[in-house]
């Protein structure tokens, strides 16, 4: 709750740094508040502490996820660091909407009160729409934003809707309540309560860009700035798998009938369509936009078989997911910059260029296409035996297929680093910048090695 | 599906206003008596002759400066419900009234400091 | 002292980590001091737990930790401190640091220095791990690591492609014997429900001789020691494996490495004690192996490759003895072999070294003049190897012979003929070598030049360790009282309550010794008139030599025979399998697969239209058809 708090007025101070001379100094405050902000929440560690009448309850499942989105913006800004001609406007007011965004994230992970899982959202949301925008001369990002905005806008009502029945039925936004309703229905839930919960999937699947819900995801991650799609492929992911897990853990767990089937289509649906798109994409960014939408399928397991999968193995998912996708990002960006391409063909002859990025390409894509001994391949393995416990075989076998299909992708820049290249310029990378490539690439490799650091973490 | 009898009259209401409003309308069309000339059917703006198209690019800065009356104009609304309940709220709702008029008083520094109210 | 033992290996390691990671940065001293120093430290901590042992300390195990744990399945990171494995680690790290101090000269002018001494540092480091480990685990790996040094050094010279074939033939030779020795490992564990030492001897002691298992397991295990050490039928990769510098040969293809499968037999005496199948196949093997080394080793012409297979024929005469049960024999065997085969290697790497890099003994002769160091030091260990008391090799090969003949009295005229071929390659390649007049060329001539001292150093006290090394294990019969046998004791014990031995009787011990030294100077005299007397020099053509000659020169066709029935079939199964299903069947089903998802990725890709409409009317799609199935089924 303090970390709410204390990144709400770091968002303020970065945004007034803006006005400083040294433009260090946004990044600098940015850097601290966030330290801050880690380091408040942490401290409420085996608190359970709930604030506001009861809309939001910071449990240690809270307290991990926002841990973890602080932590993984923090990398991101770090990047900041050393780039600033990626960005056409300002950083301070960028930072300040990242802020703002996480904030809404935070919301969302320790919410206990359907009102604040929409205002989380919209808080989340809104910030993000003007930051998909934020390169205000390039077309592809204006229609980004326009195209976020708008299809946001719908999801937020079909949210809002499955609000309003759900309210309709139990008279309650409080997701114990609710629960508590649903046990008293003795397994006949009103068919008007189960309506609405379908429209939350609709509406929360919108936000983790689950298939059929995420047509926004490549245009959107493409036009953006990289450092932004950065930020919605790790923070933004995290905080909406965090809220659409705890909405079922908490809220539905005694109707899982109703909504298991539903889950596994989408889940399945999501990652095929995610991976088999992605292997004719050109564009490294919007392939990792399609993987993103494969990743979200593969995390969809984890409410599917959620009496096998804990919240631990989500949260491990998320941050090996994430340490990996900003490790990839950290590497795109510097291609971006001098070869001016996001191709695959831009990677070609970075071995020679710059033996290091390699290195850390291959870790990064490795870990995300789940080859051992790095996290990626834990993440899923977890994941999957879950989902094998609770006798979901055929999804299983699904997600395997797919992860199959995900390393031809993924494998396709591996090898473009390693082949000849037409340039040869040697890369030069900034101190930070390298720092962050390190600490993401040490940490998909020291988690995979050393998964129960995570995993006994809830 | 029990609980549909229960939005019964809410049906029932929104079909009676749909209804009203459909046939105030198509009433009003078939009954009233229609007359055109040039003169009629020329746009009427305050007795001024209109010119060109009313869908003209402006300055951004009536747009902005729009925006930001509603912004504030929103900020008092939230004031009301708040001042009637003060005494029930007590310390901790003024103190948070008092977060939630800061982070207002913020936003308006930075708008005057990024120049975003000069008009020239 | 014995608590120290944990730094034994860890300091050859650490010399490995400081050259492996400064080889750009670090000069050639502190590169020699670092590689070196790490070697002396070992030996010297050995050498203190080798006295205590001396003193009655009793063996111990050292528990540093556990190596891993996964269900009934756990390895301890625990060192075996016994009789048997510290004198493999004084083998080791004494030869080892000679072989260094040596590298250091032999070396100087190389580039890739530091990148040599790294390798030789590593290689010390898993052939430590080899012997001091206390479970099967362990000496698995340090197996695998020496095997993995040997193939790098091997190679190090991979500017030439010669070389990495031979690299390639020792790694691949190997791995065969691996298979068998990692089987046989898991079949100790299947059958002790343990891979370390303790256990596995204990609960084995216990059981009656014979047992079809443990003859497997013996007999898998004897697999691996036959690559390692090079033994039919897997030999063939160590006289290619002289492709390497010659200091190399010395330390792991004469000295420690190619021992290792001798030193695994003798650790797991218990478990072949209990199968007298293995022991016969062991002792025919060992024989055949040490008749076929020595009889190829007649003809050879390159000075390396007469002693990697005398290095095949000694080895064969190690397994002898471990096959009629003579552990402590064979272990005899194996210290005084690696002294004078180290001794034999390092001159034959000196005189390498005056000629300039030439290797062909035709190409020499006479060489006793300018090298005059290294000429006595090769002498020594020339009389060391052909067995002439009092040298080392005369008491360890005498008692192979007697406890051979008193197993079957055939063998034992084998094992003579075999001394008796050994004496006469030895002689007619040190022959050719010092005496006579010299056959290179003239630039060679002027450059003849004795070696620095930091070779011949090393030279000198081997070959006073190939002169003496003998009186460590004296036989009853000359007044001795088997001093290295009683050392060895503890570690035999299980195996020598069951092996029942008769010493054979001091005239019997005689008549062979006789035999054997008699046997020796025949073909002393032999070679003196063939090579001294009548100057015969080996001619290059094959035309005019005999078939005997032809097949000995030519290795017994035993590469051509593999070629044939090994490569050759499966090359053909192979190419069958390739044409037929692999291009035909498997790789287009895969490439379908492949291909249907590239398709209908481009179909899904149509999907992505940018219109933002359509996105919408999909997402209401979705949400209507989500309820329509949820509520109609």
């Amino acid at each position: 709750m303090n970390a709410l708090l204390v990144l709400s007025i770091a968002g303020l101070a970065a945004l007034f740094s803006g006005f400083s001379h040294n433009k260090k100094l946004a990044v600098i405050v940015s850097l601290l508040g966030l330290a801050v902000a880690f380091t408040v929440n942490v401290l409420d560690w085996n608190t359970a502490v709930r604030y506001y009448n009861d809309m939001i309850f910071v449990d240690n499942y809270a307290i991990a996820f926002t841990g973890v989105m602080a932590l993984t913006m923090l990398l991101i800004v770090a990047l900041f660091v050393d780039y600033k001609e990626s960005v056409e406007v300002p950083n301070a007011e960028i930072f300040a909407l990242l802020f703002f965004s996480l904030a809404g994230g935070v919301m969302l992970v320790s919410y206990s009160n359907l009102l604040m899982l929409f205002l989380g959202i919209e808080i989340l949301s809104i910030p993000l729409y003007i930051l998909a925008g934020s390169k205000r001369h390039t077309l592809t990002s204006n229609e980004a934003a326009i195209k976020y905005f708008l299809l946001g806008a719908f999801a937020s009502a079909f949210l809002l809707f499955g609000i309003v029945l759900i309210y309709g039925v139990t008279a309650s936004f409080h997701i114990e309540t609710i629960a508590a309703y649903i046990k008293n229905a003795n397994g006949q839930p009103p068919a008007l309560l189960v309506a609405g919960m379908f429209m939350l999937i609709g509406g929360l699947g919108f936000k983790i860009s689950a298939a059929p819900f995420h047509f926004w995801t490549p245009d959107v991650y493409q036009g953006s700035p990289t450092i932004v799609t950065t930020f919605m492929s790790t923070v933004v992911k995290t905080a909406g798998i965090a809220a659409f897990y705890r909405l079922f853990a908490y809220a539905f767990p005694a109707i899982t009938a109703e909504w298991i089937p539903t889950i596994s289509v989408l889940a399945a649906l999501t990652m095929t369509v995610g991976n088999v798109t992605a292997v004719f994409q050109s564009s490294v960014k919007r392939m990792l936009a399609y993987s993103g939408i494969a990743h979200a399928g593969y995390l969809l397991i984890a409410f599917v078989s959620i009496s096998s999968n804990p919240a631990s193995s989500v949260l491990y998912y998320l941050i090996a997911y994430a340490v990996s996708t900003v490790c990839a990002f950290a590497v795109l960006m510097v291609i971006q910059h001098t070869t001016g391409s996001e191709e695959v063909d831009g990677f070609k002859g970075l071995s020679k260029r710059s033996p290091f990025l390699a290195f850390i390409t291959t870790v990064a894509f490795i870990s995300l296409a789940g080859i051992p001994p790095t996290a990626g391949f834990f993440a899923k393995f977890y994941l999957f035996s879950g989902a094998v416990k609770a006798g979901h075989l055929w999804l299983t076998i699904i997600a395997v297929l797919n992860s199959c299909i995900a390393i031809y992708y993924y494998f396709r820049v591996i090898t473009a680093v390693y082949s000849e290249g037409t340039d040869s310029t040697p890369v030069e990378l900034g101190t930070v910048q390298k720092a962050v490539m390190i600490i993401t690439a040490v940490l998909a490799v020291a988690l995979g090695l050393f998964p129960e650091m995570i995993i006994s973490l809830l | 599906m029990n609980s549909l009898n229960d939005y019964l009259p809410i049906g029932i209401q929104l079909i009676v206003a749909l209804g009203f409003v459909v046939t105030t309308m198509v009433a009003t069309a078939l009954l009233g008596p229609k007359r055109k000339s040039k003169k009629k059917d020329e746009i009427f703006e305050c007795g001024i002759e209109s010119t060109g198209n009313a869908r003209v690019p402006f300055s951004i800065k009536y747009f902005l400066v729009a925006i930001l009356f509603v912004l504030f104009d929103v900020e008092v609304i939230f004031m009301y419900p708040w001042a009637v309940n003060f005494r029930e709220l007590g310390l901790q709702g003024f103190l948070e009234m008092l977060v939630f008029i800061a982070f207002l008083l913020a936003g308006l520094i930075y708008i005057i400091k990024k120049g975003a109210l000069k008009w020239e | 002292m014995i608590n120290a033992a944990w730094l034994i290996p860890l300091l050859p390691l650490v010399g490995f980590l400081i050259n492996a990671l400064g080889k750009k940065w670090l000069s050639k001293n502190i590169v020699s001091v670092v590689a070196c120093g790490s070697v002396l430290g070992s030996f010297v901590i050995a050498a203190g737990i080798f006295i205590g042992l001396l003193g009655g300390a009793g063996a111990q195990t050292l528990s540093l930790g556990e190596l891993m744990n996964a269900g009934g399945f756990s390895v301890s990171l625990s060192l075996l401190i016994d009789p048997l494995s510290v004198l493999m680690t004084l083998i080791i790290t004494g030869i080892g640091f000679f072989i260094h101090v040596y590298s250091v000269g032999y070396m100087s002018h190389d580039e890739g220095f530091a990148r040599y001494f790294s390798y030789l540092n590593l290689f010390v480091f898993s052939m430590l791990m080899l012997v001091l480990g206390a479970n099967y685990i362990l000496m698995f790996v340090g197996w695998e690591g020496v095997g993995f040094c040997s193939y790098l050094l091997i190679g190090f010279w991979f500017g030439d492609n010669a070389n990495n074939d031979a690299a390639k033939k020792a790694f691949v030779m190997n791995r065969i014997g691996d298979v068998g020795f990692l089987t046989g490992i898991f079949l100790i564990f299947i059958t002790f429900g343990s891979i370390e030492y303790a256990q596995v001897f204990s609960s084995a002691a216990a059981m009656p001789a014979g047992l079809a298992v443990i003859t497997t397991i013996t007999l898998l295990l004897f697999i691996g020691a036959t690559g390692k050490s090079a033994q039919i039928p897997l030999f063939t990769w160590l006289p290619d494996a002289m492709a390497g510098p010659t200091p190399v040969s010395a330390l792991i293809h004469a000295a420690t490495m190619v021992t290792a499968g001798i030193y695994m037999i003798v650790r797991s005496n218990i478990l072949f004690t209990l199968a007298p199948i293995t022991m016969e196949v062991i002792t025919y093997v060992g024989v055949a192996t040490a008749l076929l080394g020595a009889f190829v080793a007649i003809t050879q012409n390159d000075i390396k490759k007469v002693l990697a297979y005398s290095t095949v024929s000694q080895l064969g005469y190690m397994f002898v003895a471990v096959g009629v049960g003579a552990y402590s024999t064979g272990m005899f065997h194996l210290i005084t072999h690696a002294f004078f085969k180290a001794l034999l290697f390092l001159g034959a790497g000196s005189v390498i070294h005056a000629m300039s890099g030439e290797q062909d003994i035709r190409k020499m002769g006479g060489l006793k003049k300018d090298l005059p160091v290294t000429y006595l030091t090769f002498l020594a260990g020339v009389l060391a190897i052909v067995g002439l008391p009092p040298f080392s090799g005369f008491f360890s090969k005498d008692e192979i012979l007697a406890k051979v003949f008193e197993h079957s009295t055939v063998l034992a005229v084998v094992m003579v003929i075999t001394f008796m071929m050994t004496a006469f390659y030895i002689f007619r390649m040190f022959f050719l070598v010092f005496f006579g007049g010299f056959r290179g060329s003239e630039k060679q001539k002027s450059h003849l030049h004795e070696s620095p001292a930091v070779m011949t150093a090393p030279l000198i006290v081997l070959a006073v360790l190939a002169v003496a090394g003998g009186f460590i294990n004296v036989p009853e019969t000359l007044f001795g009282h088997h001093a290295l046998a009683n050392f060895l004791e503890p570690v035999l014990r299980p195996s020598l309550a069951i092996i029942f031995s008769e010493e054979p009787s001091h005239a019997t011990e005689y008549m062979l010794m006789a035999i054997a030294i008699a046997g020796t100077l025949v073909m002393f005299a032999v070679a003196y008139s063939r090579y001294l007397t009548k100057s015969h020099v080996p001619a290059a053509s094959e035309k005019e030599q005999s078939f005997l000659y032809r097949l000995s020169s030519r290795k017994g066709y035993i590469d051509e025979f593999y070629d044939m029935i090994i490569r050759k079939p499966l090359d053909w199964i192979s190419s069958v399998l390739n044409d037929v299903f692999d291009k035909n069947i498997f790789d287009r089903i895969v490439n379908s697969v492949g291909e249907l998802v590239v398709v209908g990725s481009g179909v899904a890709r149509l999907l992505q239209t940018g219109k933002l409409g359509f996105y919408l009317f999909i997402m209401v799609a979705g949400i209507t058809a989500m309820l329509f199935f949820n509520f109609m089924f």
